[in-house]
């Protein structure tokens, strides 16, 4: 066999793979975002009739109950996904320039903090649920022995939701950002640090010109791949609030998750599920635009 | 003198900072351990206590009786080692063609495998349920609710990254070596499996807990396609949810159960699974 023939050969397997897992469940999609694929015809598929658009119509047309759910849902993912991936980015950075330091234990900090990212999802967020609870939970009890607050606060029903379900995820998240960042520090020379002292930088401008250029390159991947991450965000609304979480924290996973099995309209769910796959391109368009340009100048 | 005294004031600073991060990641995990050796009457009490006033294994023993949870981790396990066969077969192969041989569509391939990584879930999940029906309707086989047919669908999200994996630490692996093994007469599918597959151990091994890792975490398609007797863990914990009494110690207890084998298996490893995960998502 030829060395070409060979590689081809090792890699067909996962290139059925993903054919028959990714590519063809895709286009399978698309087809069934044409359809009225609902409970009476889901059995048999084919039987579904073609409804051309009026599944993607739905969701651009204001007053509809999809329109109002699908779009609600996705500002309250930018929402989420904006605290999370700041607030992770900046504690994952702190955490990462303290580990950069050469101290007694350091090796174990780095295993401790990979804790929270290793625990399974269901497992974090279901104490953390716990944590939340208002009459029985920790927070609330230790929120007013601080005097902070004077009655139970209710964390996981109605506006707070949403941010309840952000400070959960973002103790889970960070420590993947820490520790990537750290790969990053440990990269930089010390003669760099050095000639920047004897130069008269001062700490600010040692961070600013010197370990800032290093990490440039992990954040912008640390942080489209956050941006997309967290905009698919499920696990921890599902454990954390339910199935319906209400207005103020549904997500679009969730809402279409509803549309397909709890409404049964499958076909309505698919054209939706193709939709935040577009806005989640735009999202990484204008990401990659946006530094193209910062780059250029 | 005063210099002397700041260098001792950043020391503690120091100290502190990693005081608080310690503080911060083991706190919920002190709070679960506690609650989990607590009666279900001290939980609803009014005043929550670090300590259990009342230590009791009553959680431990009760939990199995509110919730399956046994058949649940037993379920997991079998999901979870099966994903992690199928991803390292399939994917050695594909990351030893990637980390050898320049061919055709190599490196959109490649760009393929890193974009399927940001794919939302939900995009699949319709499709597959719709698919799933139909093979089961036009073949007879049965795939909802069945072992395979969740391994397969976790192999899906597991494969992508595991291979990239694998990719980079055989690219780190000397080619030398396979062109020695073969002058010494090994064909090349030798080679691979008595010479770079033991030395690509450690980078395998990453891989493979990774793909066990994610079957055990999975809730989305878990939740859709299996019911009570094929359902893993990680779903089967919510039941707790549907429970008519609270009964928070059985879940602590049971979430601890969920959470050692992970641990076990990233300690073991912790090291190379580090390396795998930052340099898998920092290069390409």
């Amino acid at each position: 066999m030829s060395k070409k023939g060979l590689a081809y050969f090792l890699i067909l397997p996962a290139l059925l793979a993903l054919l028959f897992v990714h590519v063809i469940p895709m286009i399978w999609g698309i087809v069934i975002s044409f359809l009225d694929l609902n409970v009476r015809n889901i059995i048999n598929w084919q039987s579904a009739p073609f409804v051309k658009l009026q599944n993607y119509m739905l969701v651009f047309k204001p007053g509809t109950v999809i329109f109002t759910g699908f779009w609600r849902s996705v500002i309250n993912i930018t929402k989420f996904g904006l605290i999370t991936i700041i607030s992770g980015y900046f504690i994952g950075l702190g955490v990462a320039l303290l580990l950069n330091k050469d101290f007694p234990g350091r090796t174990i900090m780095r295993g401790l903090i990979l804790l929270p990212f290793v625990t399974p999802d269901t497992v974090a967020f279901s104490f953390w649920r716990f944590i939340f609870r208002s009459r029985i939970g920790i927070l609330n009890d230790m929120l007013k022995s601080l005097g902070i607050i004077q009655d139970n606060i209710i964390w996981l029903v109605g506006d707070r939701s949403l941010y309840a379900v952000a400070i959960a995820s973002i103790w889970k998240g960070w420590p993947l950002v820490a520790l990537m960042l750290l790969a990053a520090l440990q990269q930089i020379p010390q003669q760099l640090y050095d000639a920047a002292k004897i130069d008269g930088a001062n700490a600010w401008q040692r961070f600013k010109y010197v370990t800032f250029p290093y990490l440039k390159p992990v954040t912008k991947t640390l942080i489209i791949f956050n941006i997309l991450w967290n905009f698919n965000a499920f696990n921890q609304f599902r454990v954390m609030l339910s199935e319906n979480p209400g207005r103020q924290a549904d997500i679009p996973a969730l809402f279409i998750m509803r549309q397909a099995f709890n409404h049964f309209k499958y076909g309505q769910g698919a054209a939706l599920s193709i939709v935040l796959l577009l806005i989640m391109l735009v999202f990484t368009g204008i990401y990659f635009y946006v530094f193209r340009v910062k780059s250029d100048s | 003198m005063r210099k002397r005294k700041y260098e001792i004031f950043k020391k503690i600073c120091f100290a502190l900072a990693i005081m608080l991060v310690i503080l911060i990641v083991l706190v919920p995990y002190m709070w679960m351990v506690s609650n989990s050796f607590k009666t279900n009457l001290e939980i609803q009490g009014m005043e929550p206590s670090w300590i259990p006033k009342t230590f009791t294994f009553e959680n431990y023993k009760r939990m199995n009786e509110l919730v399956p949870i046994w058949h649940y981790f037993k379920n997991s396990m079998i999901i979870s080692t099966g994903t992690m066969i199928l991803t390292l077969l399939l994917g050695t192969l594909a990351a030893y063609a990637l980390s050898r041989f320049k061919f055709k569509g190599r490196t959109p391939y490649i760009m393929t495998l890193f974009s399927t990584q940001v794919l939302p879930g939900i995009l699949f999940l319709i499709p597959y349920f719709v698919i799933f029906n139909w093979i089961f309707q036009t073949f007879g086989l049965k795939m909802t609710n069945t072992y395979y047919g969740l391994i397969i669908t976790y192999t899906q999200f597991s494969l992508p990254f595991a291979t990239l994996m694998i990719m980079n630490y055989l690219d780190s692996v000397p080619r030398e070596i396979d062109e020695q093994a073969m002058i010494d007469g090994c064909s090349r599918p030798e080679a691979l499996i008595r010479v770079i597959i033991p030395l690509a151990k450690p980078g395998i091994a990453a891989a493979g807990i990774y793909s066990f890792w994610m079957g055990w975490n999975e809730i989305l398609f878990a939740q859709i396609l299996t019911r009570e007797d094929v359902r893993p863990l990680a779903v089967g914990l919510l039941d707790f949810r549907q429970l008519t009494k609270s009964q928070w110690g059985s879940m602590m207890a049971a979430c601890i159960v969920t959470t050692i084998p992970v641990i076990i298996l990233f300690s073991i490893m912790s090291k190379e699974i580090v390396s795998g995960l930052t340099s898998g998502a920092t290069k390409g």
